[in-house]
This record gives structure tokens, sequence and C-alpha cells, in this order.
């Protein structure tokens, strides 16, 4: 790691996509008006499918190095030089970087082009790709960035490009208010972030190496394990203060509640940004950090606890959504969850594992939602889908294959990944998380397929018109699908824990960034299989009773009627154990964690986009008086008297020559008196 | 480095290639019926000039003429910074309709004339040298702010300027005089070697030093000697209102700071200058430094037409350059010279906005404004608004790091106060650069409010200005490392 | 009593003076151009004075004549600029060209 190789080609995989950016911000209209939208395709594309092939470049290029060395380095220039403090911008990739350089071209790269479909009927065509450019680029910023300050950087681009997006209709009220929260609770976030970030600056500063360098700060942070402020580590408290940025920026817990609403955005800006890269920043940035948060144990547990909480909780709220498109923001919300819970258990790597995986089937089901939605003529109510399979024989296969491997079925892709953090968690000792973890996973297969039979089973409840309407999608948006959908079911194969027989390929790549896996060694090799084994029985079971629900109805009439009754002992025994596991479990269960959820939700928008006033009348009404009376009394003096006082400065300038000129010879006359009284 | 008359010619091609495109004006003048091509004639030789100037850096430094003027980095600097907004301003010239009304060959053989006195100003070593290049600016000045026939504003503009420059200048040459008097010697080098020995008169000293700035401060437009300001910039032409703002400006503290550094100040340890002692110079430009942002910012506050608010704002500027000459150290002068090529490209984008709204509805008013963005022009009101807000200093904007460096000299010499009040001083300026910016984009246009378009000529321009107002605040490096560079006095 | 330098200076600061008094109280455009003259001049006196008596060299007789030649320079731009008031305002009294104020 001591010395980096230079580069000169990572610069390219970042500027690129701003290149792109560049010339359909500035020239779009231009363009669109002049050669059409091919030629801002084929501007948009272009830059990211090059980026990808240098990414693979790259990565080529770090295999063929020894496993220790593997760390290329780009620097450009040096952009802030300020006493100890020094900054440059600079790329650099190492194996975890690469990954997510990778997921972000690849990925990213199949839905700009998968966009060109979706988006053909959009008058702003231009402006969509500009953004969608500029996204990337600042994602590939935030990655491949190394220091925090360059981070910091990419992390405000992707969020500014994401409110961009999200209020990217913005004729509509609702897409713009969308874009304003997501914009007011990041700002929540990233206080904390910038906190962070001094904190470490400033205490390396006092330990005499002050830094924002990554490869830095893991060489002196030694140097700050034992400071202390006000009684808690440094450490700790700056890795909190990271974890609240990480928290706003990945929606976990309370600060989730952007990421729904942000669903307002268009289809496939859902599955670049708040699925598959810009929500996993925190995640990425955890793990970047992680020789600091290995330090910061008490963080560490913080972080599992959120994240365990975030997944049960939002997999619940899931569960009842209606629309389309808001279940598979919950479920991310949630997936998001566990990556949280594996970096909480100090397993990066599975970690960043679910991570790839996930970016490829959440992208792979927002995009056939996306589908769907464009099917349906903007239809999002799945209570009006239904029976779409033969309708959509593509999209209905790849959100097939894609919820399979969200619901965590072998051999799917998310089998491995979440069955190696759930696995991790309860090794690590975190047992009341692996439990909510685990229990996630159930309700996870249980929405996923309550989606699919909704939506692609059962009998249409679609008006006619809408009906004969319905098409499948143009190839340029099956093509990308399809891709997604094949990764979807092989991406796993990255990480075939031991016990299966694979050799955990992913997790042995990440060793020169995380260190060697522990505790593998000593933990029994039947429990691990056990816990497989539970977590698969649970998602089956989520399906078989979506299954039996909302595709055969066997269970519905009877539990409705006998929640109406009151007494459900006219029932079959083992229906009656379906019954009551679902009537507690599921319907009380969910409708408790539902309104916590709604509550949460609720109040916390209405505490940060609103104001606190709805929260207590008491607090409002200190609030007005001090608005009314000192707030505006300050300011309306401040004002005033700064007005007046221009206005009376103004009064000087009358416009005569003569006054002017009276103003000098005072002006000198009293400087000379001054001189003369003070200085003798 | 001390050369003959003749010696020195073969380092004097700037201002060779721009005398001889003055005389070369007048003459086309009166052969040629075409005057279009007089425009670019003038920005040719100008660039011939700027060329000869580049050409000049890493040749000896070192005094020319018997000691007249000098060449070192310093005065490089500043010529191709009043190159670079003469060259501006003559592009911007050739789009407004003011200007189409002049006389094309006596307006651009005066701006050139105008500009070779601001390179004398910024290179001469020597009492006579100094009144004779402000002078040389100063009338040409006056000519140009006049030149607009039969205008009310303009002719009355013009001569409130004289008899304040008059005045100014005049005062000027009297302190100097007292200066000649005490230290028997026109040349800087000698008058600094006597004035340190210690003999002179303090009182004396520092009043021919308030004499002398009258006529420095009137050029640089510090309170009070600012009043001729906001009604000569609101009559003249625009774009001569953008050069006086930034090329006689930057000259004026060129003059300014070659006068009160390397003439009176010894450089000392760590590129600290010692003022002569006794004299409570700085503390007297600390308080002018104040007194110049405060009343400025707070005179654009209610102001209604923009070329008057920008007038105030200039001053105000004034005001924070000269924060770094207070601090009396290598670090402050650094921050000056940065924020005046920073003050150089936003303040006359500023300008080019007012030239494009104007041209379209012939009104300065800020009603003007309303709805800018909406009527036609979003590129300009967009470019004004990152002038703006770069001149209220917002990041990530180029004013931003100009008044960083400039702060950061300030706290750095300990000058808390001094900081703190330019600090309140940004804070109200924000509301009436966001007031503007609020109309051209908030604001909707009213049914009778003109479209605004553009002349072809005028978009590359606007480009040119706002791309390095952004490009500056995000990579100021080479600028920083070339104004470091410029700090080379030539001190024997 | 001999004549000496401080003579000179006294003159030259009552022409100072004079010419402050004449720029600030005169109305008349042409009069304060010619109160600008008397403060270029008492600057003058005190160049050649000081040339003559204390630095024993002829710098400051040469700044008195440059500055004797810019001062013409600066009366024929200050006459054409007059000039121009009249045409417009039919005056010539700097009261009356007060419409550039607040």
């Amino acid at each position: 790691m001591d010395h980096p190789i230079q580069t000169d080609y990572l610069r390219w995989i970042v500027l690129l996509p701003l290149l792109g950016a560049g010339i359909n911000g500035l020239l779009g209209a231009i363009l669109q008006r002049q050669f059409g939208k091919r030629a801002i395709s084929f501007v948009a594309c272009t830059p990211v499918v090059i980026s990808f092939l240098l990414s693979i470049w790259a990565f080529i290029n770090l295999l063929a190095l020894d496993p220790e060395k593997r760390f290329l380095i780009d620097s450009l220039y040096t952009w802030i030089s300020l006493g100890s403090l020094n900054v440059t911008v600079a790329f650099w990739l190492d194996p975890l970087s690469v990954v997510m350089i990778l997921v972000i071209t690849g990925v990213g790269g199949l839905i700009h082009i998968y966009s060109i479909g979706y988006m053909q009927e959009d008058e702003a065509y231009w402006r969509y790709f500009a953004f969608l450019n500029l996204f990337t680029f600042a994602m590939l910023l935030l990655v491949t960035a190394d220091n925090l300050l360059l981070m910091f950087i990419g992390w405000e681009g992707v969020g500014f490009c994401s409110y961009a997006l999200i209020g990217f209709w913005y004729r509509d009220h609702v897409n713009t208010r969308a874009g304003n929260k997501a914009f007011i609770v990041n700002r929540v976030g990233d206080v904390g972030f910038l906190l962070g970030i001094f904190l470490i600056y400033w205490s390396l500063d006092k330990a005499g190496h002050g830094t924002v360098t990554f490869r830095e700060i893991e060489t002196f942070v030694p140097l700050i394990k034992d400071l202390e402020i006000w009684g808690i580590g440094v450490v700790t408290l700056a890795t909190l203060f990271l974890f609240i940025g990480a928290m706003g920026k990945s929606a976990q817990i309370p600060l989730h509640v952007w990421l729904p609403d942000a669903m307002q955005g268009p289809t496939p800006v859902s599955a670049l940004i708040h699925a598959a890269t810009m929500v996993t920043a925190g995640v990425y940035m955890i793990a970047r950090l992680n020789f600091l948060y290995s330090l910061a144990p008490s963080t560490l547990t913080v972080i599992a606890t959120v994240g365990a909480l975030t997944a049960f909780l939002s997999a619940t709220i899931g569960l009842v959504q209606n629309d389309i498109k808001r279940v598979l923001a919950y479920s991310t919300v949630s997936q998001l969850g566990y990556m949280f819970l594996a970096m909480g258990a100090g397993a990066y790597s599975a970690g960043i594992f679910h991570l790839v995986t996930h970016a490829f089937f959440k992208a792979c089901l927002f995009l056939s939602a996306g589908s769907v939605i464009q099917a349906m003529h903007h239809e999002q109510d799945m209570q009006k889908m239904g029976g779409l399979r033969w309708r959509l024989p593509y999209t209905h296969l790849t959100y097939l294959v894609a919820g399979i491997a969200l619901a965590g079925i072998p051999p799917f892709a998310g089998f491995f990944s979440k069955d190696e953090i759930l696995w991790k968690s309860f090794s690590h000792g975190l047992i009341f998380q692996w439990a909510l973890g685990f229990a996630a996973a159930g309700l996870t297969a249980f929405y996923i397929f309550r989606q699919i039979f909704l939506v692609f089973y059962g009998s249409p409840r679609a008006d006619p018109h809408t009906q004969s309407l319905v098409h499948e999608s143009p190839q340029i948006m099956v093509l990308p699908l399809l891709i997604l959908a094949f990764l979807s079911l092989i991406g796993g194969s990255l990480g075939v824990p031991e016990v299966l027989g694979g050799s955990n390929r992913i997790e042995h790549w990440f060793e020169p960034v995380f260190g060697s896996p522990g505790g593998h060694e000593n933990a029994p090799v039947a429990m691990e299989i056990l816990l497989m084994a539970l977590s698969v029985g649970i998602g089956l079971f989520g399906i078989t009773l979506a299954y039996l629900i909302y595709l055969r109805k066997t269970l519905v009439a009877d539990t409705f009627s006998s929640l109406a009754a009151g007494v459900p002992y006219r029932l079959l025994f083992q229906k009656y154990y379906v019954d009551e596991l679902y009537q507690f479990t599921f319907v009380r269960g969910t409708l408790f964690f539902s309104r916590v959820g709604a509550w949460i939700d609720q109040y916390i928008i209405d505490f940060i986009v609103d104001g606190s006033a709805k929260t207590t009348t008491f607090i409002s009404w200190v609030n007005g008086l001090f608005d009314n009376y000192v707030v505006d009394w300050i300011v309306n003096k401040i004002a005033d008297s700064t007005f007046g006082a221009g206005d009376k400065f103004r009064k000087i300038q009358t416009g005569n020559i003569n006054s002017y000129l009276y103003v000098v010879l005072g002006a000198v006359v009293l400087a000379i008196i001054v001189k003369l009284r003070y200085s003798g | 480095m001390d050369l003959t008359n003749l010696e020195s010619l073969k380092y004097f091609y700037p201002e060779i290639i721009l005398s001889g495109t003055v005389l070369l004006l007048v003459i086309l003048d009166l052969v040629i019926q075409n005057k279009r091509v007089l425009a670019p004639f003038a920005a040719l030789g100008c660039l011939l000039s700027l060329g000869a100037t580049l050409q000049l850096y890493g040749t000896s430094e070192g005094w020319l003429f018997h000691r007249m003027v000098v060449l070192d980095n310093f005065s490089l600097f500043f010529k191709v910074v009043s190159l670079l907004a003469v060259l501006l301003v003559i592009w911007m010239s050739v789009g407004c309709h003011e200007i189409r009304q002049i006389y094309q060959g006596e307006y651009y053989t005066v701006l050139l004339a105008s500009t070779l006195g601001m390179f004398f100003m910024a290179s001469s070593t020597n009492l006579l040298m100094a009144y004779l290049s402000l002078e040389l600016v100063s009338l040409t000045s006056y000519i140009l702010t006049g030149s607009l026939h039969h205008n009310r504003r303009s002719s009355e503009a013009a001569l409130k300027y004289l008899i304040y420059g008059g005045v100014a200048s005049g005062s000027m040459i009297y302190g100097m005089s007292w200066i000649f008097g005490m230290t028997g010697s026109l040349d800087y080098a000698v008058i600094r070697e006597v004035l340190h020995q210690g003999e002179a008169n303090r009182l004396t000293l520092f009043m021919a030093f308030l004499f002398i700035l009258s006529g420095f401060g009137y050029k640089a437009v510090f309170v009070p000697f600012h009043m001729w300001s906001p009604d000569v910039y609101e009559g003249a032409p625009t774009p001569i209102t953008a050069f006086l703002s930034v090329g006689s400006n930057a000259a004026g503290v060129a003059i300014m700071i070659r006068f009160f550094f390397p003439a009176v100040s010894h450089l000392g340890e760590g590129g600290n200058w010692d003022f002569i002692p006794g004299v409570e110079w700085p503390h007297f430009l600390l308080m002018v430094s104040m007194v110049t942002m405060t009343l400025g910012n707070l005179c654009a506050l209610g102001q209604q037409n923009v070329k008057r608010l920008l007038a105030y704002s200039g001053i105000a500027h004034a005001g924070y350059i000269l924060m770094g000459l207070v601090v009396l150290n290598n670090i402050g002068l650094r921050a000056m010279l940065f924020y005046i090529v920073v003050y150089l490209i936003m303040n006359l984008g500023a300008f080019l906005v007012v030239i494009i709204v104007s041209n379209a509805t012939g009104r300065e008013d800020i009603e003007a404004y309303r709805g800018l963005a909406w009527r036609g022009a979003a590129v300009p009101a967009t470019c004004m608004a990152i002038f703006l807000f770069s001149l209220a200093g917002l990041p990530p904007l180029a004013g931003f790091v100009g008044k960083f460096f400039l702060f950061a000299a300030v706290i750095k010499g300990e000058f808390y106060f001094l900081a703190v009040v330019a600090i309140i001083n940004s804070v109200i300026s924000l509301y009436y650069y966001a007031l503007i910016v609020k109309t051209m984009f908030l604001d909707f246009p009213e049914p009778t409010d003109q479209e605004v378009a553009m002349t072809p000529t005028v978009f590359p321009l606007l480009l040119i200005l706002a791309i390095p107002t952004v490009f500056f605040g995000i990579y100021w490096g080479p600028l920083f490392h070339y104004t470091n560079q410029s700090l080379g006095f030539f001190i024997k | 009593m001999a004549i000496g330098l401080t003579h000179y200076l006294v003159i030259g600061g009552i022409l100072f003076t004079l010419g402050l008094f004449i720029v600030l109280t005169r109305r008349n455009a042409i009069s304060i151009l010619m109160g600008v003259e008397l403060i270029l001049n008492s600057a003058n006196i005190n160049y050649v004075a000081f040339s003559h008596f204390s630095s024993g060299n002829v710098e400051g007789q040469i700044y008195a004549i440059f500055v004797i030649m810019l001062a013409a320079a600066e009366a024929a731009i200050g006459l054409a600029i007059v000039l121009s008031i009249f045409q417009i305002f039919h005056t010539i009294d700097v009261e009356a060209a007060e419409t550039l104020k607040e």
C-alpha cells in the first residue's frame, strides 16, 4: 500500500460522464432540436460505456497485481493548500472502489440505455440525460475520491442531481415538494457528515498530522485512538457523526422519510439513484472508513441496531403499500438496513457484497416496474393491475427472477449476500439484530411476491381501455432488463460461502481493504447451515403465504370473516395455525409496525418540513413569541437601521461638486486633528 | 540594472506598440471611411502589446530610462491586467449602442492612451512619472466620460470628474512637493533611504502622505475621495464606467502600492514591510478601509439605478482591496493582486449585462431587470447571477476565494476588528446583490417589458467572463501562483 | 531680511489655500478651474523653491515645467467640457448641473 501505482486513465473514468453532462447541459437544447433525441442519447451513453470499459481495464490491471499492492492512484492537482491542510484532487482505486465503479458504470450504463426508451416521449430529454450523466460523474467522484473533502463534493453532487431528478417533472407541485423533502432531510445528515470530517481533521491536526486523505487517516489513526472530548472517544464521536450523514443519504430510520417520496422522479432515476447507487453511498463511506469504525465498537453496535430496525420496520411498511414503486422504495430502505447491519457486525465485505447484488436485482425490479408502469399508461396502483403475465412476458420473467433474488431463495444472487449478512451478525453475537433481520427476510419474500401476484397474475383489474393498450416495452428497454435479470441470477456466485463448497471470492478480494475475516474457524459449520436453511425456509414461507392470500385467496375470506366474528374456532387446525400466525404476526403486527412507521413518517416529515409547530402547541407558542418579538424585532431593527444609515449616507451625494470637495476637506482636516490629538 | 534611454527601448516594446497603435489609430481615422475596422485594429494593437508584455517575463528586472520607470514582475502584472481590461472593454464597446454615437476614432485612440497611462502608473518609480502617468489616465478619463454628444448626464459627469480630479491631483503634487523638499529627490529609492534615516518631521510627513493619498485615493476610489464616482459612473457610457471601475481602479491601487511599499517602506524579514516609524499610516489606512467598505455598501442598499449601485459596490470593493494594504506584508499584497484580477472579471461581467439590458430597453434601473430570465435573456440573467454572487463573495465563485485570501491576510495580521467589519459588510452586500438576482428570476415580467435580445458578439464575451468567475472559484491554483509571482519589486 | 525658503513655502501655502477656497465656494465652472490652476501653481512654487534652496539639483524645476504643461492640457479639456455643459444647460453654473445625485 505504500507505493501506489500512478496512472493517468482513472481521471477519464470519472470525467467522461462530466463531459457528457457538459455537452448535453450546455448544448442539449440545440442538439435536440437540430439532430433529434438520438444525438442526445449518443452523447449521454457513450461516455458511460467508455467509463465502464475503462473500469474493466482498471479491474484487470488490479487483478494482475499482488493482493497487497492492488492500489492505483491518479493525482490531478493540489486543490487546497492551507497550512497543514493539503487536499489534492486525486482518484484512487483499490479492491473496494473498483467494485463500486464497476457497479456504477455497469448498472448505470444499462439504466442509461433503458432510459433511451423510457424517456423517449419527454420534451426535456436532454435535461434528463444531462442530469443522469452529472449524477454518474458525481457518484464516481464520491467512490474514487482519495480524501474526505473530495468525497464530500461527490456526496453533495449526487444529492443535487437526486433533488433535480426527483423534481424532474417540476410542473407538478407534488414532485417539487418531494425534491424539497429529500433536500431538507439530507441536510440533517450532511451536518453530521461535515462535523465528522471536521472532527477527524481537527483531532489529527492536534496529533500533528492534520489530513483528510483516507490513506493518511488510516496511517495516523492510532494517534487519536485515545483522544477524548466530553468523555467520549473522538473516534466514536466522529464515526457517529459520519454515520448520521450515512443515515441521511442511505435513508436509515428515522431519516428514511425522503426515499419513498423520491419515487416521484422518473423510474430509471429511482433505479439508478434511489436503489442501485446513490443510496448506497452511506454504506460505501462506512466501508471506506472501516479502519476508523473498527476502533469504535459502540458506534458499530448503534449501526447494527439502526440497520436491523430499518430492515424490519420498513419491510412491514412495504407489506401494505399499493403503489408499485413505493413497495420497492420501502424494500430498498429495508435492504439498505441489511447492509448497515453487515457494517455494524464488522462484516464489511458481506455488506458490500449485498450492495452489489442488491444493485443488480433492485435495479432490475425498478426498471421492470417502469416497464409495467409504461405499459399501463402511468398507472402505479397495483390494485388496478393483474394478469399482465402474458401481455408482458419479458418483464414478467425479469421481475420474477429479480423478485426471487430479493426473496433470498438459492441459488439466486440475493440469497448468498443476505445470508452472509445474517450469519455474520449471528456469529458476531448480535442476536437481537439477527432476529429482526431474519423476520425481515420473511416479510421481504411476502411483500415482493404479493406484488408479483398482484401485478402479473390473477385476473386483470384495469379498465378495458387501458387493458387494450398494454404492450411490451421496446427492445432497448427489454435488453437491459434481461442483462440485469441474468446478473441477479448468477451474481451470487461471487461469494458462495465455504460451507457450500464455494470459496467466497469476494471476501478474499476485499481482504487488502478490510483485513482477513475472523471467526470463521471456530464457528460451528452445522449452525451456519441450520441458519441458512431457516432463512430459506422463512423466505419460502413468505412466498407461500403470499401465494395463498393473493393468488389462491383461500385465506383472505376466512381471515376477514373470522376477524369480524372475533372467534375463529370453526377453522381447521392447519388453517387455524396459519391464521393465528397471520393475524398476530401479520395483521396486528403489520398494523402496529405500519402505524409505527407511519407515525415516524408523519411526525418526522412534519417536524422537519413543516416546522415544529405541529409537534406541541407549547413549542409553537414559544416559537411564535420568539419569532414575533425577538427575531422580528432584531431583524427589523437591524434592517431598518442599516437601510436608514444607507439613506443618510447617500444624502451626502447631493450632486453639487462644491459639497463633494467640502467632504474631502472635512475628512482631511479630521484626519489631521486626530493625528495631532493622539500622537502628539 | 540601470539603463539609459536607448538601452531601455528593447524592454519597452509593450508601451511602444501601444503608442504606435494610438498614433496609427489617429491616422487611420482620417484615412479610412469604414470606421468599423478601428475597433479590431485597436484590439490587435492591445494583443500585440500583451504578447510583448508576456515576452518580457523572465528577462532581467531593473530601472529604465534613468530610473524613471521600473521593469519588474509587479509592473508586468498590472500591464497584463490593464490590457485585459481594455481588450474586454473594446469588445464590449463593439456591441454597445451608446458607443456608436461617439466618433469611433477618437474613442479608441483615447481609450488606448488611457491604457498607456495605466502602464506607467504601475511602473513609475519617480514622483514626476507618477504624476504624469496619473494625469495621463485622468485626462483621458475625463474625455471618455464626456464623450457622448449633447448628452446631459455625460457632460455633467465629465465636469464633476474634471473638477474633482483636478483638485485631487493638485493636492497630490502639493504633497509630493513636500516629500521632495524633505528628501531632495524625486526618485523613490532615494526617498526611501532618506526617510528611513528618520530626520523628517513626522507630522509633515503624515500630512504629505495625506495629500498624496488624495490623488491616489481618488483613482482607487477610497472614502472620502470617492464622491465623484457614483455620479461619474452613472453618467459615463457604460463600457467606460466598466473601464474606470476596473482599469483605473486597479492602476490607482498599483501606484499606491508602488509608492507606499517599495518607495517608503523597507522589506523586512518574512515578507513584512516596515513603515517609517512614528507615522501611524497603517492605522489611518485601516480606518479608511473600514469606512470605505461600510459606506459603499450602505449607500448601495436602497439604490435603484444598477449602474449607480455597481458604483457603490465598487467603492465597497475598493475598501476590501485596501484591507490587503493595511497588514503591511506580502500576504496582504498578494491577496490584493488576486482580488484585483477576480474583481476585474466579475465586475466587467456585471457591466456587460447592464449593457445588454440597456441596449434592449434603454434603461438602467432595477425595474428594467424584472423577470429578465423569462424575457429571452436566460443566459445573461444566469451570468449576472454568477457575477453578482461572486461580487458578494459566495462560494464556489471566484469572488469568494478572493475575499477569503483578503480576510485570511487580515486575520493573520491580527486585525480582528477589521475582519469582523469586512464580514458584516459582505453580509450587507449580499442583500442588494441578491435583490437584483431576485428581480431577474423570481419577479415575472409585465406585459410591457420588452424582450431582451443579445447581439452575437456579446454571447462569447459573456461566457469568457462567466466561466473564469466559476473556474477560479474552484481551481485558483494557477492564478494564485501568478499573483504570488507578480509580487516581485525591483528594489535596490 | 533675506528672502529664504520659508517665504516661498508660505506663498505656496497661501496660494494652495486660496485655490482650495475658490474651488469650494465658486459656482462658476471657469472660476473653479482657475482655482485648480492655483493649486497646481502653489505646488510649482514649492518645487522650484525646494529645488533652489535645498535639493541642489534641477529635478524640482523640471517638475514645475511638466506641471505647467499638464495644467495647459487640463485647461484645454476642461474648457471643452465646460463648453459642452454650456451648450446643454445654457449656463456654466455648477449648481445647474446637479441632475446626477441621489
